[in-house]
């Protein structure tokens, strides 16, 4: 059955061709470095964590109602009234949040691993630019349920870029459509989150596969050395003929972590279910109650409490768009040839420095 | 039986359950009716507001629905969509029918097909009558 299928497409449209030439040669018999670890695995899980959020956030749009007097409502007849909705959302919220922590753990350990360097240098950029849509994702979607929790946490983060002088104000009005949040702001957001930043995120992530696809996997720095050439003259595509096919070797790595991913994800759902619903969710937005201790989302929490920190909000915001930059642009900015963090005690304090104060921010943010 | 054998078996086995019950949950999920019949609070008209012989026509929950007084038969409610293809049936007074204005099915006051395309009766709504009061829900 299958092969007469194969055969009635091959006949028609060269099928086999494509599959036997650029799947099988370009994909399947690519040679995988031999010292890959788990970790390069990361990019193919937030895949996964993609296509999971997209799955289950077309299943929610079947019986949420993106009106301020009907949005709450809807939600809780979701968890409550539809069979299984309370599956389709907690695995919705849950993986929102689980994606954003494997792509911070995927930038992580990319910049551990010193393989943001040329000549990568777009596919870091295009990577971070992927970890702020995923962001933008997670608060846009934090509204939409028109709790308490979402209208404040969204007042509080539509409130810091009022912070920057003279656009500040304007910034703010644009994401709210007004001074305060209203049914034009759910609207907005909405359309944010379901129209807008999956078109984004999508097209990020297709650049940054072909990118990968173009230069070749980086080996890790530990172990073997893994130096590009320098200076970089020509196009290579890096590639390791002593290394293991892609299929099976490495693909099993990528369906063990899948099967990581849902368990962890089922593990939160079934034995903290409430983990990212604070008393807070359950209550219907009141403009005009504001809850005793309000916060942004975790992945928000730092950047919120440096705002606070500093007696200068300007100089505070200035900050954080310095420190963003800095994120984005580092690959053009470190030139040196060394890959292994080991080897580099300036920039591993350094590193070691920012992921401590990003850590006692986020606890610090929480108690 | 063979080690690989046994896992593949193994494997396929739990893959299977979990799928199956996976794809329960969704099918169950897509085919939910939240927004019908669980709002729907009761609705309470006085005998008035149905004259004998004649029908009245309410909104119940997120359903339209017709209350007539059948002579010498009482009170009765039907959802007024069609069976055919789900348009607003309406009460003829005069021939004491009810009949659907796109391709002329005819039902009787109990909710039958009496003739046209309709394949089956109306849905009936339970209704309750205490002293001069309709109870609907």
């Amino acid at each position: 059955m299958w092969n007469k299928i194969k055969s009635w497409l091959d006949v028609r449209y060269g099928t086999n061709a494509i599959i036997q030439k650029q799947i099988q040669e370009q994909i399947l018999d690519y040679r995988i470095p031999k010292n890959t670890n788990i970790f390069y695995t990361l990019g193919f899980i937030t895949v996964i964590a993609f296509c999971i959020q997209a799955f289950t956030g077309i299943l929610l749009l079947l019986y949420y109602i993106p009106h301020p007097d009907h949005a709450f409502r809807s939600v809780q007849d979701i968890m409550t009234k539809v069979p299984y909705g309370w599956l389709f959302r907690e695995m919705h919220t849950v993986g929102s949040n689980l994606m954003i922590t494997v792509l911070l753990l995927h930038m992580v350990t990319v910049f551990l691993m010193g393989n943001y360097k040329r000549p990568r240098e777009l596919t870091w950029l295009v990577g971070g630019l992927a970890l702020i849509v995923t962001m933008t994702f997670g608060y846009s979607g934090h509204l939409l349920p028109w709790s308490q929790l979402s209208y404040w946490s969204t007042t509080v983060v539509t409130s810091m870029p009022t912070a920057f002088p003279i656009v500040g104000d304007t910034i703010a009005h644009i994401l709210r459509g007004g001074d305060h949040i209203t049914g034009t702001t759910l609207s907005r957001f909405f359309e944010l989150h379901i129209a807008i930043l999956p078109l984004l995120f999508l097209t990020l992530m297709g650049i940054h596969l072909f990118l990968i696809y173009r230069t070749g996997i980086s080996a890790t720095p530990f172990g073997k050395q893994d130096t590009e050439s320098r200076p970089l003259t020509e196009y290579t595509r890096k590639a390791y003929p002593d290394g293991y096919p892609y299929y099976p070797d490495f693909f099993r790595k990528q369906m063990y972590m899948t099967m990581a991913y849902f368990a962890v994800m089922f593990f939160i759902i079934t034995f903290f279910p409430a983990l990212f619903f604070p008393p807070e969710a359950n209550i219907a937005a009141d403009p005009f109650k504001t809850p005793h201790e309000i916060r942004p989302a975790w992945y928000l929490i730092a950047q919120y409490e440096t705002l606070r920190l500093i007696p200068n909000k300007f100089i505070g915001i200035a900050l954080q768009l310095f420190l963003a930059v800095l994120f984005l642009f580092w690959p053009f900015l470190d030139t040196q040839a060394e890959k292994n963090l080991m080897k580099r005690p300036v920039l591993r304090g350094v590193f070691v420095f920012l992921l401590a104060a990003w850590v006692v921010l986020l606890f610090w943010g929480r108690t | 039986m063979k080690r690989r054998k046994f896992l593949t078996i193994i494997l396929a086995f739990l893959g299977s359950v979990t799928s199956a019950s996976f794809a329960y949950s969704l099918l169950k999920f897509l085919t939910a009716t939240p927004a019908t019949g669980v709002n729907s609070k009761k609705i309470v008209l006085h005998r008035n507001e149905v004259p004998y012989g004649g029908a009245k026509n309410i909104i119940y929950g997120d359903t339209p629905v017709m209350v007539i007084n059948r002579p010498e038969k009482g009170f009765i409610a039907f959802v007024r969509t069609c069976t055919h293809l789900g348009c607003l049936i309406e009460f003829s007074k005069s021939s004491q029918k009810i009949i659907c204005p796109c391709h002329a099915g005819t039902y009787d006051l109990d909710g039958s097909v009496e003739s046209g395309p309709p394949p089956k009766p109306l849905t009936a709504i339970p209704i309750k009558i205490e002293g001069d009061t309709i109870i609907i829900g």
